[in-house]
């Protein structure tokens, strides 16, 4: 094993990684080899990314673009977690319930996500309902398989103190089962929230009028490969927003009951 | 009501896989029925959203044999499976090579790393418009998506795979004055092989989903495409259908995974 | 041929103000084929003396040689028995044992009788094709003691091997592991915080200070076990009835007594 860098070390080392990306990346343009069109500048980017922060483009600015998908995507994660945890809790109390749901999403889960895309616009249209309905099919198995599991695994010794003090069912699942596996939620939800976003920008792709997705494919319609990665480069940095706040989410969680992040 | 009680006795008394499989072919069935009832026998369910048994059992012939969407279904299979494995195992090849070497060696993660997170935060279907508009609607397009898709968790878990090795072992084996070379094909590769495993799943589930939303985009044959095409028809039973299959394909491909898992892992606690 | 030697070693940990003095002054020579145990309370620093002669930490201050020559990397010639028995999970039992011949480019024909003699020794001839995890705890422990003396080391280094094995196990492999020291002795530094055990099994038994670990005094075993033919008893039990064992033991258990 090579012993651990220096933090100046892996700066450093980050740095040169970083710096040889975009040099390769602005020499292969400048030199020609590929067209502007093809493979715009770094700089052209970030360009086209300020250009489109106030200027309107498919029908809306990309603030507004951005809005209109994340509208979309609380929907249809809250509706995710809403229903997946409390399902995955109960599931994994009533083993009943279990033994009958589980075959059914046992066959649901082998279907892509994305392969929801023709029902959910049949049923829900193309605006607000239908990428909904593709975001909660991304988002709802790992809501319900971390409650699961969470709720599963629990320690045999908690629920048998509980049901010796003599807690009645609904009690012994919100107040013993639900905080002993929140740690396994909670990164559950981190889960989802990424197969979330990624399941909208795909729904956006193929049927909607407005929203992030939706403007990167008029940009791929217009030949505009900035417009495109301008879109890449903010659907990555709401991506990473979500996943940071969900990541301090589940150290706090972790840090209330004792255990090491 | 001392007979009921008995069999309830007998059920309990079970084997609980028995058990298990005795609901889940019940629930199942129940299933079916209720899809039955509220399609064909009450109409509850109007046959313009979703389809009825007969329906659907007609698209999937339909699809079997005379085809749809301008093939036969074994051609659109064959073609997706073409793209999804081909691609899959590039990019896994590729991904454990890259997270070895992130996980040996310190300086190699270090350098690799910031690029590392800058891109992956990008979902992977958010490459299929620029893919499009670099590689067309063919299958080189399809192919450079499922590669970025498969490539970031076979980096991700086998990088942890190596990090996370027990120290213990790493120690027993240099006790053993094990050489370089032994060390990586005897003690990391095998010991990182669940991690790996693990990141391989991921990669296969991000492939097929990926390679769904790419022909649902555009193409020119697939089961994306027969998806788009149905949709388009406003073709219930023919979504439904599409849907099965892509649903069936997914299960096998997991299947075999699994298998090879099985086998390469055999020395594993059950 | 096989003695260590710790020659005024100092350890630290840490750096600035998160500085841990873990040794000071350590210096003890165990002879050829004599079995030191040390002994002392946790955290005192017995296994980094440990695994300081292992070669997987390097002293701060002072050296560590074993035959005269400085220790600076981890080698076949001073192989360890694990508390966690560390054996390769993919490995069969054979795997296992043989790995250490391989690394020293032994050809098969060469290999094949140490092994065998090493899983005869050990029992485990039925067992070869086995994996780990098919094992129990004392089993496993054998594998890696096996493991240990195929490779005919100069110095066998045992850190609390019985540590993670229950009770009657722990003293089969105590009566096992004298067997080995009769058939075929070994210069042994054998890390335990048993004071039964170290009295049992060591010619010597080395005690250590609480922190800053230093060696506070070295007990002489084996003049009083040869004197009292110890070795005459089969059994662990009856050597620990006898009085002069619980005289050493209970001299012993007071001294660390006064370091908590």
């Amino acid at each position: 094993m090579e012993p651990r860098l220096q933090p100046l070390e892996t700066i450093a080392y980050g740095a040169i990684g970083l710096v040889t990306f975009f040099a390769i990346w602005t020499i292969v343009v400048l030199s020609g080899a590929v067209p502007h069109t093809f493979l715009p500048l770094p700089t052209a980017i970030l360009t086209r990314f300020t250009f489109l922060l106030t200027h309107s483009f498919a029908g809306a600015t990309l603030p507004q673009h951005l809005l209109a998908s994340i509208d979309r995507y609380l929907g249809g994660f809250l509706l995710a977690a809403l229903v997946g945890v409390p399902l995955g809790l109960l599931m994994g109390w009533f083993r009943w319930l279990d033994d009958i749901l589980s075959p059914i999403f046992d066959g649901l889960r082998f279907i892509a996500p994305i392969a929801w895309v023709p029902f959910a616009a049949l049923w829900f249209g193309t605006g607000y309902g239908g990428p909904i309905m593709i975001i909660f099919a991304g988002a709802f198995s790992p809501c319900l398989i971390n409650a699961h599991r969470g709720a599963r695994f629990v320690n045999a010794s908690l629920t048998e103190a509980a049901s010796m003090l003599g807690t009645g069912h609904f009690r012994t699942i919100t107040e013993v089962l639900l905080p002993a596996s929140l740690p396994s939620i909670v990164a559950g939800l981190r889960v989802a929230a990424g197969l979330g976003w990624q399941s909208l920008v795909g729904a956006e792709l193929i049927v909607a009028a407005n929203g992030i997705g939706y403007m990167m494919v008029q940009g791929q319609a217009n030949l505009q490969t900035s417009t495109v990665m301008a879109g890449m480069v903010s659907i990555g940095l709401v991506g990473f927003g979500m996943d940071r706040l969900l990541r301090l989410a589940e150290r706090a969680v972790g840090k209330r009951l004792g255990r090491p992040a | 009501m001392q007979a009921f009680a008995e069999t309830w006795e007998g059920q309990g008394d079970m084997r609980p896989r028995m058990r298990r499989t005795f609901v889940a072919v019940t629930t199942l069935s129940a299933l079916g029925v209720a899809w039955f009832v509220l399609t064909t026998e009450t109409g509850l369910i109007s046959s313009g959203r979703f389809p009825d048994p007969a329906a659907t059992w007609a698209a999937m012939r339909q699809l079997a044999g005379p085809g749809y969407a301008g093939s036969t279904l074994v051609v659109h299979v064959a073609q997706s499976l073409k793209l999804v494995l081909g691609g899959f195992l590039f990019a896994s090849a590729l991904g454990v090579s890259v997270g070895l070497l992130m996980g040996w060696n310190r300086k190699a993660e270090a350098l690799i790393n910031p690029v590392f997170l800058l891109l992956r935060p990008i979902p992977p279907l958010a490459w299929i418009p620029l893919a499009i508009l670099w590689l067309g609607l063919g299958d080189a397009a399809k192919i450079m998506v499922i590669v970025i898709a498969a490539f970031v968790p076979s980096v991700i878990n086998t990088s942890t795979g190596v990090r996370t090795i027990d120290p213990t072992i790493v120690e027993a084996a240099r006790m053993l004055g094990t050489p370089h070379w032994r060390y990586m094909s005897e003690v990391l590769v095998p010991a990182s092989l669940p991690a790996i495993f693990t990141g391989l799943r991921l990669s296969l589930q991000a492939a097929w989903t990926t390679l769904v939303a790419a022909e649902l985009v555009g193409a020119l044959a697939g089961i994306g495409l027969v998806l788009n095409v149905a949709q388009q028809d406003i073709y219930p039973a023919m979504i439904l259908s599409a849907m099965f299959v892509v649903g069936v394909l997914g299960w096998l491909m997991t299947l075999l995974l699994g298998l090879v898992e099985s086998y390469a892992l055999g020395w594993r606690t059950a | 041929m096989g003695s260590i030697c710790f020659d005024k070693v100092d350890k630290v940990f840490g750096a600035g103000s998160g500085v841990l003095k873990a040794l000071e002054d350590i210096n003890l020579i165990v002879a050829d084929k004599e079995f030191v145990a040390i002994v002392g309370p946790s955290g005192c620093g017995k296994t980094t003396c440990l695994r300081m002669v292992a070669g997987f930490e390097a002293p701060s201050a002072g050296t560590i040689s074993v035959d005269g020559k400085v220790i600076i990397a981890p080698g076949p010639d001073r192989a360890v028995v694990f508390q966690q028995f560390a054996l390769f999970p993919w490995k069969t039992v054979r795997g296992n044992i043989e790995m250490g011949l391989r690394n020293k480019n032994m050809p098969r024909a060469q290999r094949a009788p140490l092994v065998e003699g090493a899983l005869k020794l050990m029992n485990l001839e039925s067992h070869a094709e086995a994996f780990p995890h098919q094992l129990s705890g004392g089993m496993q422990q054998r594998v890696a003691i096996a493991r240990a003396y195929v490779l005919d080391p100069a110095v066998l280094l045992m850190d609390e091997p019985f540590g993670a094995l229950d009770a009657q196990t722990r003293v089969v492999m105590q009566e096992e592991l004298v067997r080995l020291a009769r058939l075929n002795p070994r210069t042994v530094l054998f890390i335990t915080h048993s004071v039964e055990e170290a009295v049992y099994l060591a010619d010597r038994v080395a005690i250590m200070s609480r922190r800053p670990g230093r060696i506070k005094g070295i007990v002489d075993i084996k003049a009083v076990r040869l004197a009292e033919q110890w070795d005459k008893s089969e059994r662990i039990e009856d050597v620990m009835e006898r009085e002069s064992f619980v005289h050493l033991r209970s001299n012993i258990w007071k001294s660390l007594r006064e370091e908590k």
